[in-house]
């Protein structure tokens, strides 16, 4: 499955700027390939996609660094000062956005978590078999960086906090059908 | 015109309100909830004309908030707004009675596609 993303980065990098693209306005995204990421505290918006054929997991995480995340939640709020609290909310609601563009890339039956984020300390290394895609938002500001990563789920992944809306059926419209 | 808007996160419910404006739906009055089942219970307490939810919520899905609805009897013209737009749940929403689905991200013309005779600017 992740070989699968591997070979579609250029999809995951396509989708990545669409959505921020739609969401932040077309003239402020473009892509951000082979740029570094830069040391300090991230907003992180993370789900989990079961695929229910075998039963594994995929991550979809979107990282920003901190002062960027500012920027993203002040344009979706439209506030002048969000606090934590609404860029925490901005960020979750955006990688769900993307997770549910990432979704058919994966397999036709599986299911989305509800997205979880959090203000991490620094950026996470990427693990063995995930891809990772980034698109530069917001010209001229220092850290202007919107990774998309996608992984296997780590062993402890996803954790038991983990919300997965409605019925167990709910995620496939098929067999949600009356 | 009252619009109830569903959706557990505070910053799609208000593009969401914004996207409305702008697709020229102003002037009408705003109710949100935060998840299916507070969006069931604000339909009888504040009786909105449409309803714009999201698909993927806790407590009560949106489906599930539909169903309830329709079982209730109500003919609400009711909308989802989600992350996920592929033709089986547009297919799914359509059949248990959502007037169609906008995906997430969208554009106020998608909004009035949708929702524009629902909706009287």
């Amino acid at each position: 499955m992740i070989d699968e993303f591997a070979q579609r980065r250029d999809d995951l990098e396509a989708l990545l700027i669409e959505v921020l693209g739609a969401v932040l306005g077309a003239d402020e995204v473009g892509a951000g390939w082979g740029e570094p990421r830069t040391p300090g505290p991230v907003l992180v918006s993370r789900l989990a996609i079961r695929d229910r054929q075998d039963d594994s997991y995929t991550m979809v995480e979107i990282e920003t660094p901190f002062a960027v995340g500012r920027l993203i939640g002040a344009r979706m709020l439209s506030l002048a000062d969000p606090t934590t609290e609404d860029l925490l909310d901005a960020v979750a609601e955006l990688g769900n956005i993307v997770a549910g563009e990432v979704k058919p890339l994966v397999r036709h039956s599986c299911r989305l978590s509800l997205p979880v984020a959090e203000l991490a300390v620094s950026a996470t290394e990427l693990p063995a078999g995930g891809v990772r895609v980034s698109a530069s938002v917001f010209a001229g500001t220092p850290q202007p960086m919107v990774h998309l990563t996608v992984r296997p789920a780590g062993e402890a992944e996803p954790g038991p906090d983990t919300c997965w809306p409605g019925s167990p059926f709910d995620d496939d419209p098929r067999e949600a059908l009356p | 015109m009252k619009i109830l808007v569903a959706d557990d996160s505070t910053a799609m419910r208000m593009i969401v309100v914004r996207t409305l404006r702008q697709a020229g739906m102003s002037g009408h009055d705003i109710v949100e909830a935060e998840d299916g089942q507070q969006a069931l219970t604000m339909v009888d307490t504040e009786a909105p004309d449409v309803i714009l939810s999201d698909w993927h919520m806790p407590n009560m899905t949106g489906l599930e908030f539909l169903r309830a609805l329709r079982a209730k009897g109500s003919a609400i013209p009711f909308c989802f707004v989600t992350a996920e737009g592929s033709a089986e749940m547009r297919d799914v929403a359509t059949s248990s009675g959502a007037l169609g689905l906008i995906p997430k991200p969208f554009t106020p013309e998608q909004f009035n596609e949708i929702l524009g005779k629902a909706v009287p600017s």
